[in-house]
């Protein structure tokens, strides 16, 4: 099967000659379900960015359904991205932060509705319409993101360690929700974390990186079975 | 987006104060500077620097150079006299009414300064309610006004260092066994030192700059060089003499902003955490006594002048009366001197809402550029932008007007006779207030938050009509207030930049309280107490929508 999104040899330095991105190779097929793993620093953040489209490598390609998108302004590639913090517009309502990517793309209000009702539906946030987003827990705030994110029927759904911010009983909670929901949407989906327990359950296939280099890639079986160095068996715990 | 994108929208906007700075502000000082040296530019080209000898063997000019230091100097001293002990209470007691307190004593420095004027001249003045105290001197009055405008400044920058000193430190000398006089001589005292400075730099140099109350309360015997430049330009037409003048005003401004700059930059590194002291309540006679004493003191200072004023307004011939409030419609005076006060009104609020309009686009353009520029890492053009921007505060509206009338008078441009001269001018004035207002909120929204509304398909458009602009209204909406103020009573550049035919309230002011006559004197008051109003109210809106502030993060 053609993969949808190809990554090509990506690389980028940072200002202090730091590699930050080390000649990454990654070939999704449409509706797969990928995690990206490592410690902090190791690269992952950058490379969503990347691919999102907020920031630009120094050499390499992504490709999307065959076509180089790097020359694609972020508000054109259709791509959603959640970010860790999850970045709610704090002057709008929980309505209007999941209308918002429907309101780019021209819709009418009275056809935004429905559409806004379903993501609550899906989130197990319905009546929160109107509410502030500052008046919301971790755990709601998470979700809207979420749902903000997916409302636009993305092209391709990236999550930058979207269950990081959250305290461990809430977590595990909010995990199994997302892996539902995703299981329940066929849309290709990466996910970023530095926590494999997470990575597993995201994620059919895993990406583990370090400084800027993927060094294994695989199952979660075969990142538990079969490390490739003293590393990742460490890392791995 | 890539890592550093000069033509991103925003930086692009840039341009547009950039623009507005070298027409209106550089070009002006650069004719001032010609004029000096050049004065047959563009005829010829030969360097005249005979009226330097003219400089140096006027005694009166040299009177004036050192009067205008003088006075800056010892009003300084008088309001930190005043200020220290009313700032020792404001940073150490919380006691009733200290919060309304604080209030009264900003407003005066929001004032006009015609409008202060006025305040003393009713106060203290011939037919003022105290003049029977008889210390309508001119420099008595010069020097309490002073001391009335900047107590504020003074009160607020020491009260908030002072406070934040409090604490750790004095307890921990006092452990040590240090009494009371000791922590004071030996700690407090040194760690104050830098804000004393600071704030004393800060209040000489408005009281150095200080235009419209010499003009207004001293008359040609107590010129300062702000005013001298407006005499030697405006009634002797000595515009070389002027526009040397008006260079040294501008050298002495920018080293004594050098200087304040390098002291509150030492000020601000002491400064330890706020709103860790705890505020004592009053217990001791004395300290109660001291609390009393302020409070009245603070009260009879900033409130009285204005009550005065507005009590001046509302008195014909010992009965209330409302008639110098029903003159301002009237014209009955056919006299070229005359402004007919409801012509004034009329353009004040023209020019005030244009001023608004050019300094709030102006200001926004700037605002987002150097947030921009802050963002892509390019912090050297932000580092040099950004002061370069605030040059207009430390220019004496004098100087401003002067340059103005004297290089946009003539091709390539020439907006002698335009109506738009004025708002330029109080635009450029409060085009620093609207970038300070602005940049802040703007700085404090986090990017990741424009990033998340451009991966849900918002382009850079969209991001500053649906994330940026309704982020930062309540900022927009305090600088426009600003903006609108400071245009209102804006008096040193507009008594240059202003014609005949369009004048505005503080002008109208200025020509009244020259006159003589009960009508004239009471439409004064009329008039400064309608300004008075005007920009308490808007002072008052700008401190709700700040305390609402950046509610947002």
């Amino acid at each position: 099967m053609e993969s949808e999104l190809i990554i090509h040899n990506l690389s980028k330095t940072g200002t202090e000659g730091v590699c930050l991105l080390n000649n990454i190779n990654l070939a999704l097929p449409r509706g797969s379900r990928l995690s990206v793993l490592g410690p902090s620093g190791s690269g992952k953040t950058t490379l969503l960015r990347m691919i999102a489209g907020l920031d630009m490598p120094d050499s390499g390609d992504i490709r999307f359904n065959g076509v180089s998108i790097l020359d694609i302004p972020p508000h054109k590639r259709h791509f959603g991205m959640m970010f860790q913090d999850y970045a709610l517009f704090p002057h709008l309502d929980v309505f209007h932060n999941i209308a918002f990517g429907l309101k780019m793309k021209g819709m009418p209000r009275q056809e935004q509705a429905p559409i806004v009702e379903e993501m609550l539906a899906l989130i197990n946030l319905k009546g929160f319409e109107n509410r502030k987003v500052d008046k919301l827990s971790g755990g709601e705030r998470q979700r809207v993101a979420l749902a903000r994110t997916l409302a636009p029927s993305p092209r391709l759904l990236m999550l930058d360690e979207p269950l990081s911010a959250l305290d461990r009983v809430l977590r595990k909670h909010l995990l199994e929700q997302l892996t539902q929901i995703f299981s329940r949407l066929h849309i290709t989906t990466i996910f970023v974390t530095h926590d494999h327990e997470e990575a597993f359950a995201a994620g059919s296939r895993i990406i583990l990186m370090n400084q800027g280099c993927i060094v294994q890639a695989g199952t979660p079986k075969d990142l538990m079975l079969r490390p490739v160095n003293d590393w990742v068996r460490q890392f791995m715990g | 987006m890539k890592a550093r994108s000069y033509t991103h929208p925003y930086v692009l906007a840039g341009l547009v104060p950039l623009v507005f700075f070298l027409v209106f502000y550089f070009y002006p000082l650069a004719g001032i500077f010609l004029r000096s040296f050049v004065p047959d530019f563009p005829a010829h080209f030969r360097i005249d620097l005979s009226f330097l000898n003219q400089i140096v063997e006027s005694p009166r000019l040299h009177h004036i150079i050192w009067f205008t230091f003088w006075q800056a100097a010892v009003s300084t001293g008088l309001t930190l006299v005043f200020a220290f002990p009313c700032a020792f209470v404001m940073s150490h007691y919380q006691f009733k009414g200290k919060k309304f307190l604080t209030l009264c004593a900003s407003i005066p420095f929001v004032l006009p300064a015609v409008v202060v004027a006025a305040a003393l001249d009713a106060s203290f003045g011939k037919d003022g309610w105290l003049g029977i105290l008889n210390i309508r001197h001119p420099l008595v009055l010069i020097l309490m006004a002073h001391v009335f405008y900047n107590f504020s400044v003074m009160l607020r920058i020491l009260t908030s260092f002072w406070t934040g000193l409090r604490g750790n430190i004095q307890e921990t000398a006092a452990m040590l066994g240090a009494g009371p006089f000791q922590v004071f001589i030996h700690v407090t005292l040194p760690l104050l030192m830098p804000a004393v400075w600071a704030a004393s730099f800060l209040v000489f140099i408005f009281c150095f700059s200080s235009f419209g109350i010499i003009l207004i309360l001293g008359g040609p015997a107590y010129a300062t060089i702000e005013a001298e430049i407006y005499r030697q330009a405006a009634h002797m037409f000595n515009l070389p003499v002027a526009s040397f003048l008006s260079l040294l005003q501008i050298g002495f401004t920018l080293v004594l902003m050098g200087l304040y700059t390098a002291f509150s930059r030492k000020a601000v590194r002491f400064v330890p955490k706020a709103g860790q002291a705890k505020f004592k309540r009053p217990g001791k006679f004395m300290e109660k006594a001291a609390i009393t004493g302020s409070f009245g003191f603070i009260i009879l200072l900033c409130l009285f002048p204005l009550a005065a004023l507005a009590g001046k307004s509302m008195v014909h011939e010992g009965q209330l009366s409302l008639i110098y409030y029903r003159a301002i419609f009237d014209n009955p005076s056919t006299s070229i001197f005359h402004i007919p006060p409801f012509t004034a009104i009329k353009f004040s609020f023209i020019f005030a809402g244009t001023a608004l309009f050019i300094a709030l686009v102006t200001g926004l353009c700037a605002a987002l550029c150097l947030n921009h520029l802050d963002r892509i890492k390019a912090k050297n053009l932000a580092g040099f932008f950004d002061p370069l921007f605030m040059l207009p505060l430390s220019t004496s509206a004098v100087t401003l007007g002067f340059g103005i009338i004297i290089t946009l008078d003539r091709p390539p441009l020439n907006l002698r006779s335009s109506i738009l001269l004025v708002p330029l001018v109080h635009a450029l004035v409060g085009f620093p207030f609207v970038l300070r207002a602005v940049l802040p909120a703007l700085k404090s929204i986090p990017n990741n938050i424009r990033e998340a509304a451009s991966t849900l398909g918002a382009g850079p458009g969209n991001i500053f009509r649906c994330i940026d602009l309704p982020l930062i209204s309540g900022a927009l909406t305090a600088g426009a207030v600003f903006a609108f103020t400071i245009s209102m009573g804006e008096f040193g550049a507009t008594i240059f930049a202003a014609g005949p035919r369009t004048p505005t309230i503080p002008l109208a002011i200025y020509r009244f309280l020259g006159q003589p006559g009960a009508i004239n004197y009471g439409q004064a008051m009329a008039i400064s107490t309608l300004l008075m109003a005007i920009t308490a109210a808007g002072f008052i809106l700008i401190e709700k929508i700040s305390s609402k502030g950046l509610q947002h993060f």
